[in-house]
């Protein structure tokens, strides 16, 4: 594979510039975010390059176990942020990132789909993660809003005898349904529309198309599972939140 | 007559010097500028809030010594908004009664019947209903758990004045034939002075007056109450 030399990288900065530009004469208000997005994500990229060449160096269970800890405390928080006012925000997103990793990668390495290699395993991780993160987040602000828009149907429920399991299922469904839509839109138009990041990196790295079709078929499969499996336990256990012992609905602090 | 429900001295962040009875089989109307705290005192009546003092009690019993699912399928409530669940129209009436798996398809067609509804919008998404069909549908779904006591905010308020005079039928019919007990907010005075025995009068959270309707409509006794009769 060809090497990306430094002098070419610095002409990212044209590259840079265009946006920051526009910000300016269109007065957008987002040139400084912009210049200092891109240098942040530059020097993280710069970092991770080099945290991953030492995690490749060290035996791979202590090199797996030591940056998917660190992957799944800052989804955690990342997906927290989502879930303001709900408890336990954070405990949930780590437990629930933490069974969908354990259990999509038992089953990868079980059925000896990758061996349990750091190379193969922490960026395999990443993508499960990353995008259940997304989910979590995305699970915790659909809730929060169904029960917000949905406070006349929920209160409707109650006053019909339902309890809050019954009361929420409409909502649970919604989140749940919500959270597989983009996923199947995903996988009906991949490779068509759009080649995927990681096929994209195979190829580049050399490895054959059918070789790397593989790749992605377990990870977009993969990834939609977990998914689905991220909204289900989300709206499972946050519903309860949104009502007090006495089945009346209590509205969660900390606002949208 | 013996009260059915009886509030003494409640009050919570939004309503005050609540202190009435509802006498059984009766059909009390609930009047007061809006914001005055009409809906949050018809939510204290099945448990959808509580009082922060005071006590409610149902059949001579406190409210909370109820199941709480239990009584509100007693103490049935139809909102100011329709708040139809997404579905069928059969959907919606089949909720309470489903929850007890005491569901019969015929019992659809009854509701609907009470509320002036054609049978064949039984499978009508709810979607395609107009304001007023949708408020029927939300009563129909309210007596399908056959409570004793209705609780009705503005039920008939996106009604024409031909649908309103039926559903008013419908109600006086539960009262006097069945036995049930109603409380129905309206905005409506004349439908106030038209129906019903007693009636309550809230401002600014507080149940100022309360008492025999036509009494209350002749000989009102607060300021508050004279100025809101004058409009
Ligand atoms: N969900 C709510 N949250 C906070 N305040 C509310 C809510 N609903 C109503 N209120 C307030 O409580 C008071 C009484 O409202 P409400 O019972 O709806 O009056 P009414 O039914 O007579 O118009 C009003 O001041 C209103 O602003
Ligand atoms: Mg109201």
């Amino acid at each position: 594979m060809t090497e990306i030399s430094n002098l070419s990288l610095l002409t990212m900065i044209i590259f840079v510039m265009i946006p920051v530009s526009m910000s300016y004469y269109f007065s957008l208000g987002i040139s400084k975010s912009a210049i200092w997005s891109s240098f942040r994500g530059v020097v993280q990229l710069f970092l991770i390059g080099y945290v991953l060449t030492l995690l490749f160096s060290l035996e791979d269970w202590q090199g797996v176990g030591l940056w998917v800890t660190v992957m799944l405390v800052i989804a955690s928080l990342q997906a927290a942020k989502r879930g303001k006012g709900v408890p336990f925000a954070f405990t949930l997103s780590f437990v629930s990132l933490l069974i969908i990793e354990v259990f999509v990668l038992s089953v990868w390495i079980v059925f000896d789909i990758i061996p349990f290699k750091s190379e193969q395993v922490i960026p395999m991780s990443g993508m499960i993660i990353g995008n259940s993160m997304v989910a979590t987040g995305l699970a915790f602000e659909r809730m929060k809003n169904e029960f917000n828009d949905g406070r006349g149907k929920i209160l409707a429920a109650l006053s019909l005898g339902a309890k809050p399991a019954e009361a929420s299922k409409m909502i649970i469904r919604k989140t749940i349904r919500a959270s597989m839509i983009p996923n199947v839109d995903t996988l009906k138009t991949i490779g068509l529309v759009q080649l995927p990041g990681m096929m994209t990196g195979l190829i580049l790295g050399g490895a054959s198309p059918i070789d790397a079709i593989r790749y992605q078929i377990v990870v977009s499969i993969s990834i939609f599972s977990c998914v689905s499996i991220c909204a289900m336990i989300i709206s499972l256990v946050t519903y309860r939140f949104f009502f007090n012992n006495d089945m009346q609905l209590q509205t969660l602090g900390g606002g949208d | 007559m013996k009260p059915i429900i009886a509030a003494k001295n409640v009050r919570n962040e939004r309503v005050k010097n609540v202190d009435f009875e509802l006498m059984e089989g009766t059909l009390t109307t609930v009047i007061g500028p809006s914001g005055s705290g009409k809906s949050s005192l018809l939510m204290l009546l099945n448990r959808l809030t509580d009082p922060e003092e005071g006590e409610i009690s149902y059949k001579g019993r406190p409210m909370s010594d109820y199941p709480i699912d239990e009584l509100r399928r007693k103490v049935g409530m139809v909102f100011q908004q329709a708040n139809l669940f997404d579905g069928t129209v059969e959907d919606n009436l089949k909720f309470g009664p489903s929850l007890k798996k005491d569901w019969d398809s015929k019992l659809g067609v009854s509701l609907l019947q009470k509320v002036h509804l054609p049978e064949d919008m039984l499978t009508k998404d709810v979607e395609h209903l107009s304001g007023g069909e949708q408020q029927r549908v939300a009563l129909a779904r309210t007596l399908a758990n056959d409570p004793d006591v209705l609780l009705l905010d503005e039920a008939t308020s996106a009604l024409d004045m031909r649908t309103v005079e039926l559903i008013e039928e419908l109600l006086d019919c539960l009262v006097t034939e069945e036995g049930k007990t109603i409380v129905m907010i309206t905005h409506d005075l004349k439908q106030a002075k038209r129906i019903g025995t007693y009636t309550l009068f809230m401002n600014e959270g507080s149940l100022e007056e309360k008492g025999n309707s036509k009494e209350l409509f002749n000989n009102p006794t607060s300021e508050a109450l004279m100025r809101f009769l004058e409009g």
